[in-house]
């Protein structure tokens, strides 16, 4: 990995009362973390969301936690962003899965946190039309829902979305097929 | 778009579809509707002392575990030697012929 001097980033989000940082690649790792931080925090959070994530915010803090231990192991700090969004996909797929076997087994499920309550607010902004194309996008599979953001929000290639989602590319074509194939068949009930 | 299936086309023609155009539009709008409950240094400190208390953390439960077997192997290697019989085991008696130096004797060939 490329040593590189730190950047007025980190020392402009340093902790104030934290200890010295004296190691040089410790300083490295906290200048990396940082631009990372202000580059990626928000874009990250908003894919958290359009995955359906109901606490986008800890799923981007436990991504960038995740990325902070293993940071000695990146290959290329370039190669972090890649590593930070299936990180995302990851956890928020996890998320989910665990919330729907919560609900399976618990009578009454728990109240969700303020995060959705966000989310809820930024869905009411949307047209009727849109509304609908995205509830029934929450309703698809989270690999298909995982496949169409990358590449419709995203943009990515699918060589990028299948490393992203951990794939073959013919299952990133598959996956994205069958999702806008249910997206259509909604869009056509409702007209 | 060209890697989807027929099946989801509404129009024809290597353009995205209609669906696809809805839904990058959605996509666009429901993101930019998104915002951090916390401005940016505010929420990188606060996952940055996150960070660090779980890191200082994990490394406690390691070393409190390494703790743990070690003293864990210390105690059952000093029950199984307090195992051992007190009185001297015979390896070799002493008796016999090998005390005056006589060998074996040998096969005849």
């Amino acid at each position: 990995m490329r040593r590189r001097q730190p950047t007025p980033v980190a020392e402009t989000y340093a902790e104030p009362l934290a200890l010295p940082v004296t190691d040089p690649a410790e300083l490295e790792r906290e200048a990396g973390l940082a631009r990372l931080f202000e580059l990626h925090y928000s874009s990250m959070l908003r894919l958290a969301v359009l995955l359906g994530a109901d606490d986008p915010e800890n799923v981007v803090a436990e991504a960038y936690y995740q990325i902070y231990r293993k940071w000695r192991r990146l290959r290329d700090v370039r190669a972090a962003e890649a590593y930070l969004r299936s990180t995302v996909c990851n956890l928020t797929r996890m998320r989910i899965r665990h919330l729907q076997v919560a609900r399976r087994h618990v009578e009454s499920p728990p109240e969700l946190p303020d995060e959705t309550v966000a989310s809820a607010e930024s869905a009411a902004l949307l047209r009727d039309d849109q509304r609908v194309l995205i509830d029934a996008l929450q309703q698809l599979p989270a690999r298909q829902r995982e496949a169409l953001v990358l590449r419709h929000w995203l943009g990515l290639k699918e060589s990028e979305i299948a490393a992203a989602m951990g794939i073959s590319c013919g299952s990133v074509k598959t996956h994205t097929s069958r999702g806008l194939a249910a997206l259509t068949q909604a869009m056509e009930a409702r007209r | 778009m060209n890697d989807t299936g027929p099946e989801a086309m509404n129009d024809t023609g290597p353009g995205p579809t209609r669906t696809e155009r809805e839904l990058q539009d959605a996509l666009e709008a429901l993101a930019g509707g998104v915002r951090p409950t916390r401005p940016l240094p505010d929420a990188y400190r606060t996952a940055r002392g996150e960070w660090l208390r779980r890191e200082r953390r994990r490394r406690l439960v390691l070393a409190v575990l390494v703790a743990v077997v070690f003293a864990l192997a210390t105690l059952i290697g000093l029950w199984v030697l307090n195992q051992a019989p007190a009185h001297p085991g015979v390896i070799f008696s002493g008796t016999g012929d090998a005390v005056n130096g006589a060998s074996l004797p040998r096969p005849n060939p």
